[in-house]
């Protein structure tokens, strides 16, 4: 069943955080659309935002690949969102101390190749020891990278950062000049506050293409997976490793597998960022990065994808909505309070939703294996939240099965004795 | 009593004979079709010796026991079979493969797959997709042939998903198919932990205190299917502190006390065992 063929039975068919995100994109989305029209909020940098919350989802993304999936505590998601970044400005930037001007799709290899080496490099030490372990090292990894871009100035330019990037586009065909073929239009939907679409909307509206692109195919490779035999041995090492190594699998394996796919997709949103930012400084490995999208991930619900785009986009319309609290007549200035604001919001959801807002609902079995002919049906609950009713009367059901196990009664009735 | 368990008694009880004419019990020359064999088996933690000079052998298709009063290093020589220990001294074989010092996959891949004392839980999953973990070498747990292979790994699932349904409906368990595998009862957790375990295929099957905890009537439901599997061929080692539920089961009978083998039997010959009382029974039964 989709949207598209059943929209009614989809509808219904959410449970009730579904319909509240639901309920909340939607007003969030109009309220965007509103100011937008009104001019509010620049077109511009409106996809600038949106390219950023792209980056952030990208970001969870990784981290839930590592955390979500298999219980790997890595610490150093800054650190290889920089490796990314610097890869690829390295690569492409004019004022580069070792290549530059390079075709961006260089740099995108390099970046990821950096990244992928480090992960397994760290991977290496650490995987085979407690998860505490390679929370230690990670944390440490962070901080080698980010002192190393800072001081060693004959690679990376040290505290001046590298500027001159190109967008993702240059060289390319077409893409590259696009934006300057773009004819400007000049909107006025409400009198007197005029929109401008120029050079630069059209620009940004080629890296909005370009953070669809990289989340969507990420979703899809991380979707496929996670619903796959290989998800669900992550699953098993998060829940329970000494169960998966003694079904026979190579939980050693598994967990580098993870651990290098989501230190990739972390590199990732970095190549993004350097070609949406155009600048890289050692102030964007800062561990604040890691404690954002950490945030993104327990907050959206640890091993969701949706739950990952969700809390990305949340922590920057946070980080960056705070901004405009100050137009309005808000006594206190609340920008130097948004740490403050998510460090609440994280406490919040603790308490009252300790498995995020969107956690995994669905039994997650390969597609073809549930909706072919021949095998049994896909559940319409499984593991899936169920409505406060339900979800009641089957507590009592299961207390009393644990009750008949104390008191010799087979939840099967006496009619299951030999 | 099935033919076949009579038979493993007969070949037990000439088995027997050899072995308690001398404390080197189960350091016979070898049993012809001895799928697991322990051989001096080594194993301390700091100045404490939970494994001395352990040698027993497991038979192919039998039922053995493994009893021993509390602290007599039961789970310890589990752990150093299934490789979550790695020995100070000796040999396990299986399947006349030396499997010591391997890692439990490895292990696993020879055929012996254990379960554990306290039930496993898994999180976020539903009773049959935690039944889905236990086939081994999935196609689908290689994370290439989900993009390059996918008719393949859904071929897979497809059987493995039926081969679940059916071991699920064997044991009378197939109405939780769809629950949360966390939400059942701790007698149910162990029927889908034995049931998951016979997905690997396991040529052994480690049992850690299957029943433990688990009221009469699910007890004798598993009593049930490992009697049922091990008729199919499943050769099975446990531990248990259920003494009747040990003695209608097993036979043979391997007797531990303070990490070594006191001596091994059948159900009768263990029983009567003046030394089993003593260390077992504390001499006044």
């Amino acid at each position: 069943m989709s949207f598209l063929t059943d929209p009614r039975g989809t509808l219904g068919d959410l449970t009730r955080p579904e319909a509240w995100v639901l309920g909340v994109s939607v007003a969030f989305l109009l309220l965007l659309f509103v100011a937008l029209l009104a001019g509010a909020l620049g077109p511009t940098y409106f996809l600038f935002l949106v390219g950023l919350a792209g980056m952030y989802a990208l970001l969870s993304f990784g981290l839930n690949s590592q955390w979500g999936f298999t219980g790997l505590i890595n610490f150093s998601v800054a650190a290889f969102f920089g490796v990314g970044a610097y890869g690829a400005a390295l690569m492409t930037a004019d004022s580069s101390p070792i290549a530059g001007g390079f075709n961006p799709l260089v740099g995108l290899i390099v970046g990821l190749s950096v990244a992928f080496v480090l992960a397994v490099l760290i991977g290496i030490p650490t995987l085979r020891l407690r998860a505490d372990y390679l929370a230690i090292a990670s944390l440490g990894l962070a901080e080698v990278v980010r002192l190393v871009v800072l001081n060693e100035r004959w690679l990376t330019n040290g505290s001046a950062g590298l500027r001159g990037i190109p967008s993702f586009f240059a060289g390319w065909p077409v893409l590259s000049t696009f934006p300057q073929a773009m004819p400007g239009l000049r909107l006025e939907v409400v009198p007197g506050s005029p929109i401008f679409l120029e050079a630069p909307f059209w620009r940004a509206s080629l890296n909005v293409l370009l953070v669809l692109g990289f989340a969507g195919a990420t979703y899809f490779v991380l979707r496929r997976a996670h619903r796959s035999p290989w998800g669900r041995v992550l699953r098993t090492i998060r829940s329970d490793e000494d169960l998966a190594r003694a079904l026979g699998k190579n939980t050693y394996s598994f967990k580098m597998q993870s651990f290098v796919l989501g230190s990739l997709i972390m590199a990732l949103a970095g190549v993004f960022y350097t070609h949406l930012n155009l600048y890289v400084g050692p102030g964007d490995l800062d561990p604040i990065t890691t404690f954002y999208v950490w945030v993104a991930v327990i907050l959206g619900g640890s091993g969701s994808n949706r739950g990952a785009l969700f809390g990305g986009i949340v922590i920057v319309t946070i980080r960056e909505g705070t901004r405009f609290l100050n137009d309005f007549a808000v006594p206190i200035d609340p920008a130097p309070l948004r740490l403050l604001l998510i460090g609440i919001l994280i406490v919040v959801v603790m308490r009252y939703r300790p498995q995020g807002i969107l956690p995994p609902q669905r039994e997650l079995i390969w597609p073809s294996a549930v909706d072919g002919s021949g095998t049994p049906d896909r559940p319409a609950s499984g593991v899936r939240e169920r409505k406060r009713s339900d979800d009641l009367e089957n507590r009592s059901e299961n207390a009393e099965n644990r009750s008949d196990d104390r008191d010799g009664n087979g939840p099967n009735g006496g009619d299951d004795d030999e | 009593m099935s033919d076949s368990a009579n038979a493993t008694t007969e070949r037990t009880e000439s088995g027997e004979s050899d072995a308690t004419g001398g404390p080197q019990i189960g350091a016979v020359a070898g049993k012809d079709d001895a799928v697991l064999r322990v051989d001096d088996l080594q194993k301390s933690f700091g100045g404490l010796t939970a494994t001395d000079h352990a040698t027993f052998e497991v038979e192919r298709g039998t039922i053995t026991g493994l009893i021993g009063p509390n602290g007599a290093g039961k789970s310890t020589i589990f752990n150093l079979i299934s490789g979550f220990y790695e020995p100070d001294g000796g040999t396990v074989t299986v399947n006349g493969t030396d499997v010591t010092g391997m890692e439990p996959y490895e292990v696993a891949e020879h055929g012996l797959v254990r379960t554990f004392q306290t039930p496993r839980k898994l999180e976020g999953m539903t009773v049959r997709e935690a039944m889905l973990v236990g086939p081994r070498n999935q196609p689908g747990e290689s994370f290439l042939n989900l993009f390059t292979s996918p008719g393949t790994v859904g071929d897979s699932e497809s059987a493995n998903l039926a081969d679940a349904e059916r071991i699920l409906a064997d044991f009378e368990i197939d109405h939780l198919a769809t629950q949360p595998a966390t939400d059942i009862s701790g007698g149910q957790m162990k029927l889908v932990e034995l049931a998951r375990a016979m997905l690997a295929e396991p040529e052994v099957l480690l049992l850690d205190e299957p029943v433990a905890g688990v009221n009469p009537t699910l007890a004798k439901k598993l009593k049930t299917q490992i009697r049922r599997l091990n008729e199919r061929g499943t050769t099975f080692v446990l531990i248990e502190h259920d003494m009747e539920f040990v003695m209608d089961l097993a036979d043979p009978i391997v007797v531990l006390d303070q990490g070594s083998v006191l001596t091994e039997g059948t159900p009768e010959a263990v029983r009567s065992d003046d030394r089993v009382i003593d260390a077992y029974l504390g001499g006044g039964a």
